[in-house]
């Protein structure tokens, strides 16, 4: 074994060694465990399954659409539509969820009068359905722009070409879309799709606060309730299960990418022209989830700011700021190296062991993140006998567990860009003695610019969003803006929190902007 | 360059932390009141209070794995459930206050001084003013009687206070009632739980139920709300204290204790000591409507409008004790 395989394969394992000490946990069975098994696991697994299946649909629905429309049809306004529906990508599900905390209130008359005139068991059921048809559609309508993006870049590279074709065969628009267009986006859909999923298995604040009792509520009800960390952990592997079924579909579909794949320069896209009535109707279809993932939880944050009367008690606002801003951007860059490293290593040297071991290290994306800050301090703890190290309560501990959480979030692009345009060279340049650095930095580096620089903005966002790890392993009196807005909304200040809500989304926007310019340009 | 920048930082941090004497403070209290105190702490001492707030049961996850290394002197909880497993896991050691001992109430504190109530909190039933009389009230045990069907709100299983007060229920009236108990009130339910008291408070007052059962202080943090809407809804619950005729209101409290690995024992002491002089304890009420350790005289205002109340005497260690088998209760019951 070489040493590029021999780092990248001891980086792999040592990010997996908190999620490893996580599944250790799963032959354990405890009284508590029994208790859940009876009891429980069947509501915890059928709500999970509700909310997985109902945010997979609907957010691929508004994903694949919005990317369809604002990629291959002109209409007056697309140059808008294309990037504000990135935007609601840079609000935390758990915002969200608070700047929507009182809209089943609305409806409290109604309740109130069905609750008389229908039955109080009637009402409960049908609060109930309501309850998770708004949360599905809160989650879809944030998390959808994964989808989106996904789905619109593979369209850019390989839809031109393929539409053209058909239209010139005069197939109809429809059957373009049926017919050409879903089989070649269907790996971006399922890519877009299984990260939708995994964020949407990790929300606790969200699915807390609107009683849905979720995995991850269980996780953490076994753990806060019956302080059984055991049985809470091996809850978490029935969320690894969930997300390895995922990541196994996503690995067949791309396999068949390769089926359709096509090479050769991208053209520029011709847009297929619309006219007014199909205008008004995209328009309404495309801006619909902006309104509702973006412009109405940012436009009652704003209007809480305003009660607020700017008041943020003696924070020191700026600090906290850069605070995020700086963790992200280190965290991002190196994840987004770390991904790049071992997938280069992976691909160059075609080593099977480096294959097998990477897909260990992005299992961490599945679970929620306060599970990983056990994993991350269980790991503390056993090396801890070892050596006075300290991985908690650093920056660089801090650092180490994004990389666990987060790894698969940079991993899965860059690994799909690299099959798809690096490995003939990467094989040619083997054969002809070319050195693996050169090849690393000369070669891939140029090619493969505009993918890293998409997953390290993701991976930013993701990061400034990023809550239960940054709270539990931070060092002393560091503070980021979503803990700060956790601190807040814990007291229910939820008009002071409103500031550091809207500069996590502010900080995001300039990465959206970026993202949206590098989608267009040429390559 | 950055990295090695903030790393340096870092260690620079922790020298100076070890010259002066700081103390680093594990919190689950997320109050301004908590921040006030730090600030006068400081003030008066010199000692620098560093702070880590999170969820308890993570910062004792934390301490676990941190052990003779960890850098906290102090843990601080918002129930007394957390400081007797911190204690029960080794986390917490023994002190001796003479201060600490006469300012708090032996039943607030632990029998072999691991860890000190610093605040009390009451969990009581409200009431919408206009749909209940309160001589229709009486007890906790009251809420399973038929006659609340369809009215009662109250917040998920999940959460540490509701767990706590199944726990008293556990204890005083055993396992099989308590059970029972809570199929009745899960039964009798307005709606499915959701939000915190907060929102109960919410529901109670739009007229989505008759009553709900909350801490004391969310009334308080609603009655002196910057926002109107919080106030009106303050304005029409009234706060009724259940079991006064029998073994008394259920009270929890929020505590702390200095940690076994701690290297500022004498500054930590010091600084448990300052948070239960009698003057520190009013900013506390004050700002955070938490009853303050003597309770029975309690000055700020809005406890005169709520009326003095008996306490359960139970010993509060017992809380934790009962938090896993209430947790399973809540289970069988089909209380979310």
């Amino acid at each position: 074994m070489n040493s590029w395989n021999f780092i990248s394969i001891v980086t792999s394992l040592l990010i997996f060694l908190p999620i490893l000490l996580i599944l250790t946990n799963f032959n354990i069975q405890s009284e508590n465990w029994l208790h859940i098994k009876e009891h429980l696991l069947y509501r915890y697994v059928s709500s999970t399954l509700y909310l997985v299946i109902g945010v997979g649909i609907i957010s691929t629905i508004i994903g694949v659409g919005c990317a369809w429309f604002a990629t291959c049809y002109d209409f007056r306004g697309r140059k808008y539509i294309e990037w504000i529906l990135i935007l609601p990508m840079t609000i935390p599900t758990y915002i969200a969820a608070y700047s929507y905390y009182d809209v089943l209130e609305i409806l409290n008359p109604f309740f109130n009068w069905s609750r008389k005139n229908i039955g109080v068991k009637e009402t409960m059921m049908i609060e109930n359905i309501l309850i998770y048809i708004i949360v599905i559609v809160l989650f879809s309508f944030v998390l959808y722009p994964y989808i989106y993006l996904s789905v619109r870049a593979s369209l850019l590279i390989q839809g031109s070409r393929l539409i053209e074709a058909a239209k010139m065969l005069g197939i109809s628009t429809d059957k373009i879309f049926r017919k050409v267009i879903l089989p070649i986006i269907k790996p971006a859909i399922i890519a877009g799709t299984s990260l939708v999923i995994m964020e949407t298995l990790n929300d606790y604040a969200a699915v807390e606060y609107f009683g849905i009792s979720t995995l991850t509520i269980g996780v953490f009800r076994s753990w806060f309730g019956m302080h059984d960390i055991a049985s809470a952990l091996k809850l978490s592997t029935y969320l690894i299960a969930f997300v390895f079924l995922i990541l196994l579909i996503e690995k067949s579909y791309r396999k068949k990418e390769k089926y359709y794949n096509i090479r050769g320069s991208r053209n520029s896209l011709t847009r297929i022209r619309l006219g007014k009535k199909k205008t008004i109707k995209v328009l309404i279809f495309c801006t619909t989830p902006f309104l509702f993932g973006f412009l109405i939880p940012v436009g009652r944050l704003f209007t809480w700011l305003i009660h607020s009367n700017f008041h943020l008690m003696d924070v020191n606002l700026l600090t906290i700021t850069l605070n995020t801003i700086v963790i992200s951007l280190i965290s991002c860059s190196v994840i987004v190296f770390l991904a790049y490293f071992i997938n280069f290593s992976k691909n160059y040297f075609n080593n099977d062991a480096l294959k097998k071991i990477g897909q260990l290290a992005i299992l961490g994306y599945s679970m929620p993140g306060a599970i990983i800050a056990i994993g991350v301090l269980k790991l503390n703890s056993s090396l801890n006998g070892i050596v006075p190290l300290m991985i908690i309560g650093s920056i660089l501990g801090l650092i180490f567990a994004y990389a666990v959480r987060f790894l698969a979030v940079a991993w899965q692009p860059i690994e799909s860009s690299m099959e798809k345009q690096c490995a003939s060279i990467n094989q040619a340049s083997r054969t002809l003695k070319i050195n693996a650095m050169t090849s690393l930095f000369h070669i891939n580096l140029p090619m493969l610019k505009k993918p890293l620089l998409l997953t390290c903005l993701i991976v930013f966002i993701d990061i400034a969003k990023e809550l239960p790890l940054t709270l539990i392993l931070r060092p002393f009196n560091f503070d980021t803006l979503a803990t700060l807005t956790y601190d807040l909304i814990n007291q229910a200040q939820f008009f002071q929190s409103s500031l550091p809500s809207l500069l996590i989304i502010f900080i995001s926007v300039p990465a959206i902007l970026i993202i949206n310019g590098q989608l267009n340009s040429e390559t | 360059m950055q990295l090695r920048i903030l790393k340096y930082l870092l260690i620079f941090k922790c020298i100076i932390s070890v010259l002066i004497g700081d103390i680093n403070v594990y919190t689950h209290r997320h109050y301004d009141a908590d921040k006030k105190l730090f600030k006068k702490f400081t003030k008066r001492t010199g000692i620098k209070v560093n702070v880590i707030k999170g969820s308890a049961d993570q910062l004792i996850q934390r301490l676990q794995s941190e052990g003779e290394n960890s850098p906290a002197d102090v843990l601080l909880t918002v129930d007394a459930g957390r400081l007797v497993r911190a204690k029960n896991l080794g986390l917490l050691q023994p002190i001796s206050s003479k201060k600490l001992l006469q300012n708090i109430p032996e039943k607030m504190r632990d029998s072999e001084n691991h860890w000190f109530g610093l605040t009390v909190r009451a969990r009581v039933i409200i009431y919408a003013k206009d749909r209940v009389n309160e001589n229709e009230l009486s007890t906790y045990e009251d809420l399973a009687e038929p006659k609340w069907n369809g009215r009662i709100v109250i917040r998920s299983s999940n959460n540490i206070y509701n767990q706590s007060l199944m726990a008293s229920l556990i204890e005083a009236n055993g396992t099989k009632n308590a059970l029972d108990w809570a199929k009745s009130v899960r039964s009798n339910m307005a709606r499915k739980p959701r939000g915190n008291d907060r929102d109960q408070a919410r529901a109670v007052a739009s007229g989505v139920a008759d009553l709900a059962v909350v801490n004391t202080y969310y009334i308080g943090l609603l009655a002196n709300s910057s926002d109107k809407a919080d106030r009106e809804v303050a304005e029409k619950l009234n706060v009724y204290f259940p079991n006064q005729n029998g073994r008394g209101t259920h009270i929890n409290v929020s505590g702390g204790g200095v940690t076994s690995g701690s290297k500022n024992k004498l500054e930590a002491i010091r600084f448990l000591e300052f948070l239960t002089e009698s003057e520190n304890q009013k900013i506390f009420s004050e700002s955070n409507f938490e009853y303050p350790l003597d309770y029975k005289n309690a000055s700020a205002e809005i406890f005169s409008k709520w009326g003095s109340f008996k306490a359960d005497e139970m010993n509060l260690s017992i809380l934790g004790l009962r938090n896993a088998d209430a947790v399973k209760m809540f289970d069988l019951a089909g209380w979310e």
